[in-house]
């Protein structure tokens, strides 16, 4: 008798927690028009940015975004995973079966700790850097100590915008420390006087005017400042960019229309990226 | 540590006895200093960051302002999904595994050993199986339900193990003396074994938790990025380690709310913990075991 009261408490228990989980299930499946849009991590979160913004002018619509890095993103769009695949360089030309739509420009620029006094490299300089012909900083300035050479790991797009300017191959580059991105370049620069690394110019301008010991170096003698990137006069710039399988139509048209519209300008300018040129 | 401070001469040199004794204590002032830091770090860096806004608003600004609300909802219901799921299942195999088959069966054998290859493989593995399997093959997208049953697979090694060794802790003279008295096997096990090894299976549960609560890598590609709060378990939910990960990552100025979220992360784990502690506590107590 007990016993048989206990067990049908337990059936009471396992059919309340199908009809919790079935009831959770099925709220999903409502109305809203999905949009899925994956790709590269440094693009996702302006991506989730603008998203939003425009869920507030549609809420019948909701976009999802997930990283993965900007293979994935090409991936994704070529097999359809996505509507949008989000990619954080140039289109290759063997990407020709896919449309891209660049959202925003990102600079890349070198950087040193505050306390280097280098205060420009031109190519060449950087190439021997890179490639250990120079590896004490007293064979270009009067300040002595071995050069800690910053690079990125394979796959990531400012080191591909950066193999690109130096015409470097990757594994042609003599580096002290590899690491995966640019918040990860900014903390060992900032506390290592002798590193030298390339990253974002958005990121360290942040990391700058918010105080850590940074300098941006003149590359080729232009100084990454406001002026020279809204000419894109700098060496280094990579796009951020949305591709699409083909021409998109209906709703992936509307959000990419939206997120090449001046109403985002407020969102690039909270990333440090800039509004692609006319 | 006894044998350092005994005071019976032995043959051992004073010097020898003089070096075991520092180390013996310098290793676990290291550890504690290392432990102390780290979380004086994220108090002092963390604190600052938290309030009650912060706890109850949506994420803004790409987490650089606003909260963490729909993140600790998502992060809450995938291990919600995670225990749901992997808790039976491990239940049910460490049973088999004790009680139904001798450890020398080759069927037994084949389940260990792929018990242990599982308990190696990196989370990273897991996640692209788990996007593989639960997003693509079984359409279920990224979503809560995803991540949780991908975190179910990565944590069924240790909860089995666990939950093993407890059900096999339970002396084998309790095991005769149910069957002396007449009962079945099911029933010795439902009324005598699973009680007795509870506070095992609790220990399991910790153990899984903790390492469900940290993961990232295996969640990144299954229960996915969006911050929004989930409507259903089909919705894709961002958990705190990858909002941390993205934060210190991804989003330049986001160390603020990155620390301030390892710090919510690290009371939530204290908080689950000290909850499965006190359960089995009063478990012990009530089966009386001591062991």
């Amino acid at each position: 008798m007990n016993a048989g009261s206990r067990s049908f408490g337990r059936f009471s228990v396992m059919g309340f927690l199908a009809v919790f989980v079935l009831s959770v299930l099925s709220t999903g499946v409502s109305a809203t028009e999905r949009l899925m849009v994956t790709g590269s991590s440094s693009v996702a979160p302006i991506a989730l940015e603008i998203a939003k913004r425009f869920e507030a002018t549609r809420p019948d619509v909701q976009i999802e975004i997930q990283t993965g890095g900007s293979a994935r993103g090409i991936h994704d769009a070529r097999k359809g995973l996505a509507d949008i695949g989000m990619v954080s360089r140039r289109l290759e030309p063997s990407e020709g079966d896919l449309t891209g739509h660049t959202i925003a420009l990102d600079a890349v620029t070198m950087i040193t700790h505050a306390k280097n006094p280098i205060l420009g490299l031109d190519r060449s300089q950087i190439i021997d850097i890179y490639t250990d012909k120079i590896d004490d900083w007293s064979q270009i300035e009067d300040f002595k100590g071995p050069i800690v050479v910053v690079n990125k790991a394979d796959g990531r797009s400012t080191l591909e915008v950066f193999l690109k300017y130096t015409q470097l191959k990757s594994n042609g580059i003599k580096s002290d420390i590899i690491i995966g991105d640019n918040e990860q370049a900014i903390k060992t620069v900032s506390t290592n006087p002798l590193a030298i690394a390339y990253v974002s110019v958005g990121a360290s301008t942040y990391h700058i005017e918010n105080g850590l010991p940074l300098r941006m170096v003149a590359v080729d003698g232009v100084v990454p400042n406001a002026k020279s990137l809204a000419e894109g006069n700098l060496p280094m710039i990579r796009e951020l960019n949305f591709v699409t399988a083909g021409m998109p139509e209906g709703l992936t048209a509307e959000f990419i229309a939206f997120a090449t519209s001046p109403s985002v300008a407020d969102i690039l300018d909270a990333f440090y990226v800039l509004p692609p040129a006319e | 540590m006894s044998v350092a401070l005994d005071d019976r001469p032995t043959n051992a040199s004073g010097h020898g006895r003089l070096l075991v004794l520092a180390l013996t204590w310098l290793a676990p002032a290291i550890v504690a200093a290392a432990f102390l830091w780290l979380i004086g770090d994220v108090v002092l860096r963390g604190i600052g960051g938290v309030d009650w806004n912060f706890i109850v608003d949506v994420p803004r600004n790409a987490g650089r302002a606003g909260g963490i609300a729909p993140i600790i909802v998502s992060t809450f219901l995938v291990i919600l999904v995670c225990v749901a799921v992997a808790v039976p299942l491990s239940l049910f195999a460490a049973l088999f595994l004790a009680e139904f088959s001798r450890a020398s069966v080759p069927m037994s054998r084949i389940i260990r050993l792929s018990l242990n290859c599982l308990a190696a493989v990196p989370s990273i593995v897991f996640g692209i199986f788990g996007n593989a399997l639960f997003c693509v093959a079984l359409g279920m997208g990224y979503s809560i339900l995803s991540g949780g049953l991908t975190l179910a697979c990565m944590v069924l090694p240790i909860l089995i193990r666990t939950m093993e060794n407890a059900i096999r802790a339970v002396p084998e003279d309790y095991r005769l003396g149910a069957a002396a008295l007449g009962l079945s096997k099911s029933q010795v096990i439902i009324r005598v074994i699973l009680p007795l090894s509870i506070p095992g299976l609790l220990v399991g549960l910790l153990l899984g938790v903790g390492r469900a609560l940290a993961e990232t890598a295996a969640l990144v590609f299954t229960s996915g990025y969006v911050d929004r709060m989930p409507s259903s378990l089909l919705d894709s939910g961002r958990t705190l380690s990858i909002h941390i990960l993205d934060l210190s990552m991804n989003v330049a100025g986001g160390d603020k709310n990155a620390y301030a979220s390892v710090l919510v992360l690290g009371v939530l784990i204290l908080v689950i913990n000290s909850g499965i502690a006190a359960l089995l506590f009063f478990s012990k107590r009530r089966s009386g075991l001591t062991s």
